[in-house]
């Protein structure tokens, strides 16, 4: 039961970083300092939390959609003798061999430049470890407890919402919190087509040469999806 | 109670099971005898719907099983299995408690159920109730798997190897366990081993497979009769066949009767193995049984 | 168990008696089946050209002029996807049938080409013809059912398609050869771009080959001196997983203002091509990626051989150095190059934003596309990323699998 010291030592982290994300405006010399070549240091184009609140609102929104998508997916690929496996093993296979950027690219066309693309995307790729984390954690139930469950006349439906669930829960939930982070990471190139997010600071930055940009967001997106992991592990365990 | 009729199955295109017609009668414990591939687990695994026989059928209590739906059918009958199987996010009651609840028993009866069992499968219930299965020792989960099998008091119980993969002494003590619980609550068994030993001292009836087929069936001294096939006495060792069938026979049975004579008495219930041993250890060839006389020509004529 | 134990066995027979034995259908045949059937009928459903009058006009549908060359080609294309789903009934047939889900896509692009060029015949040297989304989604349908064959193949490869891509890749490249494809707008814009699309594709395989060597220079001793010290170990996994949760423009970008101030201070650096702008950033960046994959691979497959063959090998006298070559390695090579590959096809897919701190490679053929919302230079970009992505991935899956130690190979 090592909880209760956890939960408001991870409070206090979050709380530290919307603190830093209201100081960041506020601290022209530190960037000044860091970036003396860069005439205007401090991002103020976008308020920081309206930034946060979209990045939020595009990566989790993305992981909820993929994680109800790769949950039924999973499932499914582990019922019956097996047969929807191969397809979904060969979509995985495609997928990671197209990355964030160019699925990115690729909608693009079709949704215009915004958040849409980038959610496409983004709900693509949260998909495969929530389906490879219930695949694997499926597949990890000893088959002596799924005979035994079968023998006692447990209904398949019970054996999966009793057993089999519950055992897979901590590798569907790892699966989970890869799908956070990696969408957290990963939206931050979705402001590439146009989506506001805190990636927004880092591309104008890169496209105006803005390195004390750049750093914001950066440092605010990785502080983000570390905090979004933590948080994630306490609920794993 | 359970009987298999032509009962056959397949897989691919290897028989595993070959039109096995078998009856085991309500209250015995029959133990299936084989070695590993000889089809016997499919065949036990066919009265619960476990497996589906391609040919054939399987009557319990009169009934064909292929007409009461396996979950129904499964929880009215008690299933042992080798690796337990125990649900490891469950603590030890919730698992015993797995079919009652499934039937809709209540509380305050399902929890008095759940202790009875662990009494009578010799665990302490105020200590195991709440533990989980990582806490128990091998010999206790299956102790605990028995208690699972037993909850909701089906009539039959089907057992898989249960006890193959405990130490001998626990095993042993298991043994010991289930005849005294199938004494007391008169279930039909159906046992599945491939330790002669273990069949032996179980078994009311005796059931042997080779390839998918039953090569014998009866009680353990019909199987082990002079008459006995090829498979009874290499499964047996040939050598040892004989020894093994005076383990089968009452001593009581073999003895002359009239006044007890002879030093070293016997306890009524020994069976001719015993005896010959306490004569060899004794250096002896007559002993006292309740009621008679065993001599050593009784042995040789009896085997 | 029973069951299991009957399926290895007729998986054997089969094995052995190729497709002469009664084989039962394997679990792959429905899926691939069905993924053919859609490949099949998706460009008749979704079309299979679209055409714009010129470049800045939306593309509108236009159907397929089925007679003469262009219909022979529809036909083939048809009959591919039919054989994919016969072909995949039986086991021992499975990589027939990937290699026929690879000629139908290069029917299917054939039929394309051929049938943009009678579109085109006679109009204007301003109207552009694609393919249209039927076309494009019954491709990936194509490469996931021979991804679906190449899953009931074997089991350390996964569902890569290496026979497939094997076929197809040489296939579209005759085609392109030969012309069939110039009608399509995509093949006049990569005609146009002819220079910038190699020195894009050189480049890019030069920055995800000098990140891989790069990231492999530190991960292979680092994993070897932690694989018995526990500290470093988690020192180098902490850090390697640290680093993925960065987003990566953000890496690449944060690395270019520390290297400039690099090159400031010692000007011999630029000469080695070190500076803030250009692919030093994006080498540095990408390989800190790599890390993870590489690390993980190479502990995994040192930790491969079972203690009781270390054990074994001890007591006859190896040494710490011996075991490793003899032992550890070689068993554990197959674990050591899935972490090669997941890392290798990362670095080729990361790459595309090594545009973004000017180390070109394709991204900037993408990024490009993405200012001018061009849909042909988005794609003249992407699918070289995915193909060689696919690529690298197959031929490292292939790698493995000629590797497996010859007690394990299937």
């Amino acid at each position: 039961m090592r909880l209760p010291r956890r939960v408001p030592w991870l409070l206090l982290q979050c709380a530290a970083f919307l603190l830093a994300l209201w100081a960041a405006p506020r601290l022209g010399p530190l960037w000044g300092a860091l970036f003396p070549d860069v005439q205007r240091p401090v991002w103020d184009q976008r308020g920081w939390f309206s930034l946060l609140g979209a990045h939020l609102l595009l990566s989790v929104g993305a992981v909820a959609v993929a994680g109800v998508l790769g949950l039924g997916a999973g499932i499914l690929a582990t019922r019956g003798k097996g047969r929807l496996r191969p397809p979904l093993d060969a979509l995985f296979a495609v997928a990671q061999s197209v990355p964030p950027i160019a699925a990115i690219a690729l909608a693009l066309p079709m949704l215009g430049f915004g958040a849409a693309p980038t959610m496409l995307a983004l709900v693509l790729y949260a998909c495969l470890p929530v389906m490879r984390g219930t695949v694997a954690g499926l597949d990890g139930v000893p088959s002596a407890v799924l005979d035994a469950a079968r023998g006692t006349g447990m209904s398949a439906a019970r054996v999966l919402w009793q057993v089999e669930l519950p055992l897979a829960a901590p590798v569907i939930l790892s699966g989970l919190r890869v799908a956070v982070v990696l969408s957290i990471a990963t939206a931050a190139v979705g402001a590439m087509a146009g989506a506001e997010c805190l990636g927004t600071p880092i591309v104008v930055g890169l496209a105006n040469n803005n390195g004390a940009y750049v750093l914001q967001g950066g440092l605010f997106t990785a502080w983000l999806a570390l905090l979004a992991d933590r948080a994630l592990a306490l609920a794993v365990r | 109670m359970i009987r298999f009729d032509r009962a056959t199955k397949r897989y691919g295109g290897r028989t595993v099971v070959d039109a096995v017609s078998l009856e085991v009668r309500a209250g015995h414990l029959c133990v299936l005898l084989g070695e590993s591939g000889s089809g016997k687990s499919t065949l036990m695994r066919m009265v619960n719907r476990m497996v589906e026989p391609d040919a054939g059928r399987v009557m319990l209590g009169g009934r064909d099983v292929a007409g009461v739906g396996p979950e129904q059918l499964r929880h009215g009958i008690g299933y042992v299995i080798q690796s337990v199987g125990l649900f490891p996010h469950w603590r030890v009651a919730d698992n015993i408690a797995t079919v009652p609840r499934l039937l809709g028993w209540e509380t305050a009866r399902v929890s008095a159920r759940v202790d009875a069992l662990l009494e009578l499968v010799g665990l302490p219930p105020e200590e195991f109730r709440s533990r989980y299965p990582h806490e128990l020792s091998g010999g206790q989960a299956q102790r605990i798997g028995l208690a699972r099998a037993l909850a909701a008091d089906p009539p039959v119980l089907l057992m898989d190897e249960p006890f193959s993969a405990l130490d001998p002494g626990i095993r042993r003590g298991l043994q010991t366990a289930l005849r005294r619980i199938h004494g007391e609550t008169g279930k039909t068994i159906l046992f599945v081993t491939h330790d002669v030993e273990e069949a032996l001292l179980l078994a009311d009836e005796l059931a042997v497979m080779q390839d998918g087929r039953l090569v014998a069936h009866g009680t353990p001294a019909e199987v082990l009769g002079r008459d006995a096939g090829p498979v009874v006495r290499r499964l047996f060792g040939d050598a040892t066949l004989a020894f093994h069938r005076l383990g089968t026979l009452p001593a009581a049975s073999a003895a002359r009767p009239g006044p007890a004579d002879g030093t070293p008495a016997l306890p009524p219930d020994a069976t001719l193995k015993q005896a010959l041993m306490l004569m060899l250890e004794q250096g002896t060839d007559r002993l006292a049984l309740p009621g008679g006389t065993l001599h050593l020509a009784d042995i040789l004529a009896a085997a | 168990m029973a069951q299991a134990h009957s399926q290895q066995r007729s998986w054997a027979q089969n094995r052995a008696l190729g497709a002469l034995a009664p084989s039962p259908v394997p679990r792959e045949a429905t899926a691939a089946a069905l993924l053919a059937a859609l490949a099949a009928a998706l460009p008749f459903m979704l079309g299979w050209l679209s055409l714009a009058a010129n470049r800045l006009v939306s593309p509108k549908p236009v159907g397929l002029p089925l007679q003469g060359t262009t219909g022979v080609g529809a036909a083939c294309f048809v009959l591919g996807c039919l054989g994919v789903a016969l072909l995949a009934r039986r086991r021992a047939l499975l990589p027939w049938a990937e290699a026929m889900a690879a000629l139908a896509l290069v029917a299917l692009l054939a039929t394309v080409g051929l049938g943009a060029g009678a579109v085109l015949e006679g109009a204007s040297s301003l109207a552009r013809a694609a393919p249209a989304a039927g076309v494009w989604l019954s491709a990936l349908a194509l490469l996931l059912a021979a991804g679906c064959c190449a899953a009931g193949r074997d089991e350390t490869s996964g569902a890569t398609p290496t026979r497939f891509l094997a076929i197809a890749v040489p296939g579209i490249a005759v085609l392109v050869l030969m012309g069939v494809l110039d009608p399509l707008s995509l093949l006049r814009e990569a005609a146009a771009r002819g220079p910038e699309l190699r020195m894009a594709i050189l480049r890019h395989l030069a920055i995800s080959a000098g990140a891989l060597a790069l990231a492999a220079a530190v991960a292979v001793p680092l994993s070897i001196t932690a694989l018995r010290r526990p500290r470093l170990e988690g020192a180098l996994m902490g850090m390697a997983n640290g680093l993925q949760v960065v987003p990566s423009i953000a890496l690449f970008g944060l690395l270019m203002a520390p290297l400039a101030a690099l090159a400031t201070l010692w000007p011999a650096l630029r000469g080695w091509g070190i500076g803030g702008i250009g692919a030093a950033p994006a080498i540095i960046g990408i390989a800190a990626y790599l890390l993870l994959p590489l690390a993980a691979g190479m502990l995994a497959g040192l930790r491969q051989a079972p203690p009781d063959v270390l054990d074994a090998a001890r007591g006859q006298g190896m040494g710490e150095g011996a075991i490793l070559r003899h032992i550890r390695i070689p068993l554990g090579a197959g674990a050591m190059l899935g972490g090669l590959r997941t890392a290798a096809v990362q670095a080729v897919g990361l790459a595309t934003l090594a545009a973004l701190v000017g180390a070109g490679g394709l991204g900037t053929l993408v990024f490009q596309g993405i200012g001018q919302l061009a849909a042909d230079l988005i794609l003249l970009g992407v699918l070289p990323v995915v193909g060689l992505s696919l690529c690298v991935d197959a031929a490292l899956a292939a790698a493995q699998r000629a590797l497996a130690p010859a007690g394990q190979r299937g």
